[in-house]
């Protein structure tokens, strides 16, 4: 039996950098586990940076990035959280640097910075247009030196805990099929977002299906603000890819089916570089209300032709190459079709600012966990931080945790079992449903019904068409391929099943919440609420299966709520 | 499925270009004695990618397909393989192209060489990541370590910006002659790897030669025939081959005298500017230590004409001003071995009879400018490589 003192789940930023910090104890056994290799995270996807106010191109401070945070997440942010988050990033940003992150430079040889959106000062800092990647690949390198031992390919099924400690996992070997039970005083959970649930509308790496959320809310324990999806503007019609918004800060057009640059009706003064929010509701106004481009009136289109070939390709080849590639579309010569796209889950594993959750040795961290830093929306250049600081944290308790406490006995064979039963049961099923076809079902349900605009008819038609789907999984979709090895239809099936969990919690909360704030956006209650919703939305799963829906306070330090305009 | 694969080719697939047929390796250890290929048939329109293509297959053909895959976006390095015999990233080849190239006839897609498959398109990756822990390719911090950033220009960040690019996809190990010959040789990606952090300004300089001796003792980077397919195969535009040559240059500059590679390097270097060419009889034993008189004897036994150095070339005063030149220029990794020289020279002036400095070039006097204007542009493509 695999045995850890510490076993961290999901090998992105967030995971890689909570192992480099735990294993700085070489008392300590940390494995890290996760359903891909670690280079394959979707931090890796990452662009526009990672924001510290080190002050290096103008002044700027901890205190002003808190409150810009704050403000930006519409004041659902915890803030005692917060001020940690921004306080820590000057040294978290160093430490990266001298593990060997290359950042873009100033002249005189400090880490550039850039402005980003709704930030005060230029306080991103960046490795071109490629900072995620970088980042993973830099935290990977140094795994390697501290000796990590990696658990590749090995995708969690579920937590096992006694009500007040964690046991460990249980987890499936991709490679060979095999289902183990993995012992562990700590475990954190950082397996990253959930806007798969939007399936084809989202930005989103095709493996972020929330796993570890979803075995959270099985394992009976809360998450918290699962309302807030942040859209970005632009992604490309067929696929949700992103298209970054470099391409508007160039200088491309948004333009409807009549070639108007409707920007000027939403927003005169910033047209197309208004905040992500407003864009993305704007553009979703112009479909929703016939103004769409193509047969089907279902995209919206960015020109860049007028910028012409030359600058295309030097400042947006990235931008040129996807269009080209997953749209057959040539920027040069056409717009790019485009809608928003689902692009980061807010929401997640309910957390306090240690990252700890209710049950002992259990930690969250990144975009899997709700601590929370982004409230109601995420500003850029804050995800990236947002998984370093909350990772060391979470690996710096799990460390001291783990040196206080033993492991308890447990062989993990009734889990095992309780594993290859239910997967048995997913191959011996009589196949009635297609898995691609419910996902796309389930896709268009969220997109159409829990979307950018949201309404309570509709998303309460939504929750029963999610439980409809679940209904219809749990009777007729199983597994069809029975083989052991790397067996692709068994983890995309046990991934959709994560993703239908955590889309009804979606749903429900947005149907609780019921006024407008940062990303959620509500048609039959378009103000914010502070009176009644300047509260966390908190979900957890009761044993007979329904879901118990509750609210928990903000922490409010310094900043007290005021409309936040820009 | 096979034959049913054929059978769409003869009725007149060829005419109508709605359908292309996927030839789609197959192989599952566990239960297939050996790989097959099994035939699919995928539309052409609204199949953006061959990822796309693939998930054709797995939804509505055959969900028992194994491959790839995380961002389909070109930057998670998952779904690399081969496509008509060529290492591709699936999400970012453009179905279209394929087609059009396909010409009718089926389109082939293979794992990756050289790695273990562990099921159909799915290969082992842990051998090219270990040999990434084997070289030690990670920053070991100079000291000391500042209170904030170190300080680096722009201009070193953009010299390792190319390799910083790398996705580690391994389309270039699995289309390496190197690793096809020795399955010791690290692959490509990691001598770029080994690359980024030699050139890093923030990297400990014992820790820089570490790894370059790693790259020659456990990654066998000598093994390296300069054929450029990692460059070709690339999916973001690194160019490993040139960084090979690179780390090579700096084994050189580090004074790594004892590996062969560095031996042959000097080898060159001191032959080439003695005489204006190498000398592959001294070769075997410059390098390996390798006694030749056995096998020049051999030569000489069977009446060959065997010169034990190469004779020099005319002009050979003004072509060696113009290596001095070049290599003050240039400042390249290795020295010119002097004593070695003189040493040649002596053998040069035994067998001809002729002092290299006066005679030999004044016969070839009227020849010369041809001559050196050929060199000229050759030494320099050499260096301006570096």
């Amino acid at each position: 039996m695999l045995e850890y003192d510490i076993l961290i789940v999901g090998a992105g930023g967030a995971g890689l950098y909570a192992a480099l910090w735990a294993s700085q104890n070489p008392k300590i056994k940390v494995g890290v586990m996760s359903k891909v290799y670690p280079v394959r995270s979707h931090t890796g996807a990452a662009e526009g940076g990672i924001n510290a106010a080190l002050a290096n191109v103008a002044e700027d401070n901890p205190e002003k990035h808190a409150f810009d945070t704050v403000k930006g997440s519409d004041y659902l942010a915890d803030q005692d959280a917060v001020e940690i988050m921004t306080r820590m990033a000057p040294e978290i940003i160093y430490d990266i640097e001298h593990r060997g992150v290359p950042f873009s430079r100033l002249p005189d040889g400090r880490i550039a910075q850039r402005p980003f959106g709704g930030a005060s000062f230029p306080r991103t800092c960046y490795a071109a247009d490629r900072t995620g990647l970088v980042i993973l690949h830099t935290l990977y390198d140094q795994s390697l030196r501290q000796g990590v031992e990696f658990l590749n390919e090995w995708f969690l099924l579920n937590i096992i805990h006694n009500g007040e400690r964690v046991l460990g996992v249980t987890a499936l070997d991709i490679k060979n099929g095999e289902v183990h039970f993995i012992k562990a005083k700590a475990v954190i959970i950082a397996t990253g977002g959930h806007a798969r649930m939007y399936w084809n509308r989202t930005s989103n790496a095709l493996g972020n299906t929330g796993d570890g959320t979803a075995a959270v809310l099985r394992a009976g324990l809360p998450l918290k603000d699962m309302e807030f999806v942040q859209f970005h503007p632009t992604g490309l019609r067929k696929t949700g890819i992103l298209i970054t918004e470099g391409a508007r800060g160039e200088g491309g057009y948004l333009i409807n089916k009549d070639g108007e640059r409707f920007m000027k009706k939403y927003a005169p003064e910033k047209m197309e570089l208004a905040p992500r929010d407003i864009v993305a509701r704007s553009i979703e106004r112009e479909i929703l209300e016939g103004r769409g481009c193509g047969p089907e009136g279902d995209y919206i289109c960015l020109d860049l032709r007028h910028l012409g070939e030359k600058k295309l390709m030097e400042r947006l080849p990235q931008t040129v190459e996807h269009a080209r590639v997953y749209e057959g579309v040539d920027p040069v010569k056409e717009p790019i079709p485009i809608r928003p796209t689902a692009h980061y889950s807010m929401g997640g594993i309910d957390t306090d600012k240690y990252g700890q959750t209710e049950i002992k040795g259990l930690y969250a961290a990144g975009e899997a966990a709700c601590i929370s830093v982004h409230g109601a929306n995420r500003l850029g250049g804050n995800s990236l931080l947002d998984i370093l600081v909350f990772g060391k944290i979470a690996a710096e308790h799990a460390a001291e945790y783990v040196t206080g406490v033993e492991h308890l006995p447990t062989d993990g064979s009734e889990y095992v079992k309780r594993e290859e039963e239910f997967i048995k049961s997913l191959m011996d099923k009589e196949p009635k449903e297609n898995l691609s076809q419910m996902r796309k079902e389930m896709g268009n349900i969220m997109a159409s019904k829990v979307g950018i605009f949201r309404e309570e008819g509709l998303m309460k038609e939504a929750l029963n068409e999610i439980r409809e789907l679940k209904e219809r999984a749990k009777a007729g979709l199983a597994v069809v391929d029975k083989s052991k090895r790397f067996n692709l239809n068994l983890v995309q099936t046990l991934e959709f099943l994560n993703l239908l969990d955590l889309a009804e919690v979606t749903t429900l909360c947005a149907i609780e919440r019921k006024e407008s704030r940062g990303a959620h956006y509500r048609l039959d209650y378009p103000q914010r609420d502070d009176e009644n919703f300047l509260k966390h939305s908190i979900v957890r799963r009761k044993e007979d299966g329904t879901l118990e829906h509750g609210w928990k306070e903000v922490v409010i330090t310094k900043w007290q709520p005021q409309e936040r305009k820009y | 499925m096979a034959t049913a694969g054929k059978e769409i080719l003869k009725g007149g697939f060829r005419m109508s270009q709605e359908k292309v047929v996927l030839k789609v390796y197959r192989y599952n250890p566990e239960v297939d004695e050996k790989p097959y290929y099994r035939e699919y048939e995928v539309p052409t329109e609204g199949v953006q990618t061959l990822l796309d293509a693939l998930f054709y297959i797995q939804e509505n053909l055959d969900p028992t397909l194994s491959f790839r895959f995380f961002c389909r976006a070109a930057v998670c390095g998952s779904c690399a393989m081969k496509v008509n015999g060529i290492s591709r990233l699936a999400c970012k080849t453009p179905f279209k192209k394929l087609v059009e190239r396909a010409n009718g006839r089926p389109i082939t897609v293979e794992p990756l060489n050289f790695l273990n498959t562990v099921k159909d398109l799915v290969v082992d990756h842990d051998k090219p990541f270990e040999n990434l822990k084997k070289l030690q390719t990670w920053c070991e911090p100079k000291q000391p370590i500042p209170e904030k950033e170190y300080r680096v220009s722009p201009e070193e960040v953009k010299e390792y910006e190319r390799p910083t690019n790398c996705i580690l996809c391994f389309a270039c190990y699995g289309s390496c002659e190197a690793v096809m010959d020795d399955p010791k040789y690290a692959g490509p990606f990691a001598f770029s790897r080994v690359y980024k952090y030699v050139l890093d300004s923030r990297v400990d300089e014992d820790h820089k030669r570490q790894m370059v001796k790693n790259a020659m003792e456990v990654g066998d980077i000598w093994s390296c025939v300069q054929c450029q397919k990692c460059i070709y195969v690339c999916p973001k535009g690194i160019r490993p081959a040139e960084d090979i040559q690179n780390v090579r240059g700096k084994a050189a500059e580090y004074g790594f005298k004892e590996y062969p590679g560095v031996k042959k390097v000097q080898h060159f270097v001191d032959w080439v500017y003695a005489t204006g060419q190498i000398n592959r009889l001294a070769l075997p034993e410059e390098v390996y230590g390798v006694d030749p008189t056995p096998l020049i004897n051999k030569f000489k036994e069977r009446g060959a004409e065997v010169w034990e150095v190469p004779k020099p070339l005319p002009g050979l005063l003004e072509f060696r001003d113009l290596i001095l030149e070049v290599m003050k220029e240039k400042k390249p990794h290795l020295d010119i071995d002097f004593h070695h020289v003189r040493r040649i020279d002596k053998k040069v002036e035994e067998i001809f009879k002729a002092d290299v400095c006066t005679k030999v070039v004044e016969q070839f006097e009227e020849q010369r400018e041809d001559f050196f204007s050929r060199f000229w542009k050759k030494i320099s493509e050499f260096f301006g490589a570096r």
